[in-house]
């Protein structure tokens, strides 16, 4: 079961930047009607635990929940076996579920999946129905954990209850209550890392892994791009928690600190400054002088190899400026990944941006940078008193990159391609090679032969 | 073949889970529903994650900006409020926010959430000036298709003004939901070569058709707006396509008894094509136009073209019922063996369809099939399906979702023109697979 109280403690998480100008026990905004866009919170723990390729994730839901969402993140997976995380499991209940109650047609999904996937274990995710008519899903995963002897847990994270955010804080505590430490690994070593909130979309983390595999850093567990669920159950282990762009799990490794004394780091990947900085801040938090002065190594060798790509790309982007209109960290990630490649970032959008956000975005667009609050009203001016090139926002704003003739990339959409690590700034390059110069936003602002010249 | 377990058509389901759906949700066919209406706000009662699953799917299926509130039930209010308070807070906050919002018509659909606790939806028009159509879509009832036809019906009850006079030249489509917005205007034109003044309901030829212009994705752009839906009841003919628009004739048939009501299960292939010109022809009394008949003739030399191919071809359908149907229908007329249909949902026009199989499932029921097919007509999710197994077997993309093809909404598969496309590309698919041989 969800309980009020957890709900309250984990919207009120002391660790998190953003609540310390909020009043005592106001907490992270609740939806309001009509207002709120973004996923549920069933859709924030489902993208938390998804990424997990020998578990099955077994939605206890109506058609919604799972029928429209399967398949549709590319959360890329090295797992030798059965990748669970391009398939969809539902219970599709029905109305005489809804009347009767949910838990046989559970029990007997759970059964089916052992006899025909044998996974290394199954999520069970609530959702808004299977939540309001009671299903005792904890009794029924507990005791298919029992006869199967798999874990088998209850995710508690209904639709209503909140946003994404709050459904992967949700997702943190099923994972802290029902997995970590309940194995012991193989072996440890003093460099022992867990990845927290990289789900690895379009191989994020493989641009930066072999960096860490070179420096000596060895990746204990992920929680959960390309992880296991085998590997997480030994989390407790680690020597360091390092959370990747994702404010969602601060809870989850604030309990860690306070149960298993495990440190953590809140890094991100994105562009050269922040790679190396990522790398910098785990080596000095895993304390070892060796460590230290091999990642300093790596990372110049890096560093000095992709500067060499990066040349001809910061030839044909001098003098470029770009007006960035995007949410959340990418307001000054992808800013960073466009200054590393000499393109001068005039604008960038912090509508929906913590705090900590935009005290970043300030220091990374400097003084002169316009950190936009309505950037739908105001792109538009900005762009035609900059002189801005290109415009790197969400699908809706085209128009406005077509009326002013100038290029446009859809940061939003689902990319095929990686800009994380030293590698996926090149890709980023490349992308934005091709936008500069395409003529094609400026050849649909033309007007048809039959509209006034 | 004879290893793979028989499934029987039933209303009932054959085991206790879906592993790789294709079925999809009421709510989200009834949103689509309103999009094809003008100036209509799609409002989805529910969780915000239910409209935000549905907009996303929409966006990537689509490719356009998808217009879709939601009334975002909190925990509160989903014990506390009765349905009124959070319907018209979202509507009040929606229209605040953006000031040059005006919608025409608010269409709100419920949730399997908001069903269950059993919030009254009906009573919001009385508090506000903006029309009002809601309808009653829990997703863990019906699918898509039903949700899609029931909003035609509610908007027509709720809507239409009863009437006993008609305009003779007035006819309404009623088109099931796995139709292109390009189809449903084909249609609308062939029905204006006899003489006839169409609408259809709902009316995606404007919504969703790949068409650039400004201020996209805030409301319904639909080709039918709430005042000719209230003027709906004066049509002489009423045409429905797909067994599931049927309770969306009768609701009309009921604000006016003079209306005529055909039904067409499907506008596939030549059979069906001349049914319907048929009907048309005997109520203008007219003949169709040169360029039709043209077309029949093409469609006849296609099915001569590509009989071989076909005829000699096993195939394997999922999708919507209305859709399987008419696929089937126009297969089977040129020689096709169709060895399944695995249909999202119960619908007894499936009891019609000849194939060997015919059964509601998933994907993983349809996988044993997929391995004996040298052709497979399905959604997107089957393309990584197809591709991990070792028998080359081709694959086209129809119904919902297709995120892997551009400009899909401009396919169309109708009538004597459509058909006559459909065939091309199901030969030309088979003739590529088929080169490649047995293993590529």
């Amino acid at each position: 079961m969800v309980s009020r109280a957890k709900i309250k403690e984990l919207m009120n998480e002391s660790a998190c930047s953003h609540n310390k100008e909020k009043k005592k026990g106001e907490g992270c905004d609740m939806p309001k009607p009509g207002m709120a866009a973004g996923g549920c919170a069933f859709d924030g723990a489902q993208i938390s635990l998804f990424p997990y390729a020998d578990a099955v994730h077994l939605v206890h839901g109506p058609q919604t929940c799972l029928g429209a969402s399967w398949e549709t993140r590319e959360t890329l997976s090295s797992y030798s076996g059965r990748n669970h995380t391009v398939m969809g499991f539902t219970t599709g209940i029905t109305t005489n579920d809804v009347i009767f109650g949910g838990d046989k047609r559970l029990s007997s999904s759970i059964d089916y999946i052992v006899e025909h996937y044998a996974p290394e274990a199954i999520f069970v995710y609530s959702t808004c129905v299977t939540a309001m008519v009671g299903d005792d899903i904890d009794m029924t995963c507990k005791e298919a954990s029992e006869k199967h002897a798999i874990p088998v847990v209850p995710v508690h994270a209904p639709g209503f209850v909140g946003g994404k955010n709050l459904g992967s804080r949700l997702a943190g505590e099923a994972v802290l209550e029902h997995l970590i430490g309940t194995k012991e690994p193989e072996f440890t070593t003093p460099y022992d890392i867990n990845l927290i909130g990289d789900y690895n979309v379009t191989g994020d983390m493989w641009e930066y892994l072999p960096l860490f595999e070179k420096i000596g850093i060895r990746v204990l567990s992920s929680l959960s791009g390309d992880g296991r669920v085998g590997n997480i159950r030994t989390a407790h282990r680690a020597k360091l928690n390092v959370i990747v762009c994702a404010k969602s799990l601060i809870t989850l490794c604030r309990k860690m600190q306070e149960n298993y004394a495990i440190p953590w780091v809140s890094v991100s990947f994105y562009g050269k400054r922040d790679t190396s900085f990522a790398i910098m801040e785990i080596v000095h938090a895993l304390g070892d002088e060796t460590l230290i002065q091999k990642a300093k190594e790596v990372i110049a060798e890096e560093e000095a190899k992709l500067e060499e790509k990066l040349l001809p790309y910061k030839k044909l982007f001098a003098g470029k400026k770009a007006v960035l209109n995007t949410g959340g960290n990418k307001a000054w990630s992808i800013a960073s990944g466009l200054q590393d490649l000499g393109i001068e970032v005039v604008a960038t959008s912090v509508r929906k941006s913590t705090a900590e956000d935009k005290e970043k975005a300030r220091e990374y667009l400097g003084e002169e940078g316009i950190l936009m609050m309505a950037p739908a009203s105001e792109q538009s001016k900005i762009i035609d008193e900059k002189n801005a090139d290109i415009l790197l926002a969400g699908g809706r704003s085209l128009y406005t990159a077509i009326k002013k003739k100038i290029s446009f990339i859809d940061v939003n959409q689902e990319k095929k391609v990686s800009y994380g690590g030293y590698n996926g700034l090149l890709n980023l390059a490349e992308d934005l090679k091709y936008a500069f110069s395409n003529p094609v936003f400026a050849n649909v602002s033309k007007k048809a032969p039959w509209e006034a010249q | 073949m004879e290893n793979i377990p028989k499934i029987e058509l039933s209303k009932h389901e054959h085991k206790p889970l879906q592993v790789n759906p294709i079925k999809l949700s009421q709510p989200m066919g009834a949103a689509l529903a309103f999009m094809g209406i003008k100036n209509c706000m799609p409002l989805m009662h529910g969780s915000q994650g239910c409209a935000s699953y549905a907009k996303v799917f929409f966006t990537r299926h689509y490719n356009e900006p998808i217009p879709l509130y939601n009334t975002s039930v909190g925990d509160i209010t989903a014990i506390l409020d009765g349905g009124d308070y959070s319907i018209l807070m979202a509507i009040e906050n929606i229209t605040k926010k953006n000031t040059t919002l005006k919608p025409e018509l608010i269409g709100l659909c419920t949730t399997g959430l908001t069903e269950t606790k059993g919030d009254d939806v009906r009573n919001v028009a009385t508090h506000i000036e903006i029309p009002y159509c809601y309808v009653n879509t829990p997703d863990y009832e019906g699918g898509m298709e039903s949700g899609w036809a029931l909003t035609a019906k509610a908007l027509i009850k709720q809507h239409t003004k009863a009437t006993t006079s008609i305009q003779a030249n007035k006819l309404l489509l009623l088109p099931h939901v796995s139709m292109q917005p390009i189809e449903v205007e084909k249609i609308k034109e062939f029905c204006e070569n006899f003489g006839f003044e169409t609408y259809a309901l709902p009316d995606l030829s404007t919504s969703l058709d790949g068409y650039l212009s400004q201020n996209q994705g805030k409301l319904g752009t639909g080709a039918i707006g709430i005042e000719e839906i209230k003027e709906l009841g004066t049509c002489a003919t009423v045409v429905s396509i797909g067994l599931s628009m049927q309770i969306a004739a009768k609701a009309l048939l009921e604000k006016n008894p003079n209306i005529s009501h055909h039904h067409f299960d499907h506008l596939m292939g030549q059979q069906m094509s001349d049914n319907f010109v048929a009907t048309l022809m005997k109520i203008r009394q007219i003949e169709p136009k040169a360029s039709i008949k043209r077309f029949r003739g093409r469609l006849q030399d296609a099915m001569l073209d590509t009989h071989f191919l076909i005829g000699s071809s096993h195939f394997v359908i999922t999708g919507e019922p209305d859709m399987c149907v008419g696929m089937c229908e126009l297969l089977c007329s040129v020689g096709g063996t169709v060895d399944a249909v695995i249909s999202t949902v119960y619908s007894s026009v499936l009891e019609k369809i000849s194939a060997k199989n015919v059964f509601v499932g998933d994907l993983e029921d349809a996988v044993p099939y997929f391995e004996n097919a040298d052709l497979v007509i399905s959604n997107y999710h089957a393309e990584r399906l197809l591709h991990i197994q070792e028998r080359h077997t081709g694959l086209i993309l129809r119904g919902f979702p297709n995120y892997e093809e551009l400009g899909n909404q401009l396919k169309n598969d109708q009538l004597y023109e459509g058909s006559t496309y459909f065939l091309f590309e199901v030969a030309n698919k088979l003739r590529e697979v088929k080169h490649h041989g047995k293993h590529n």
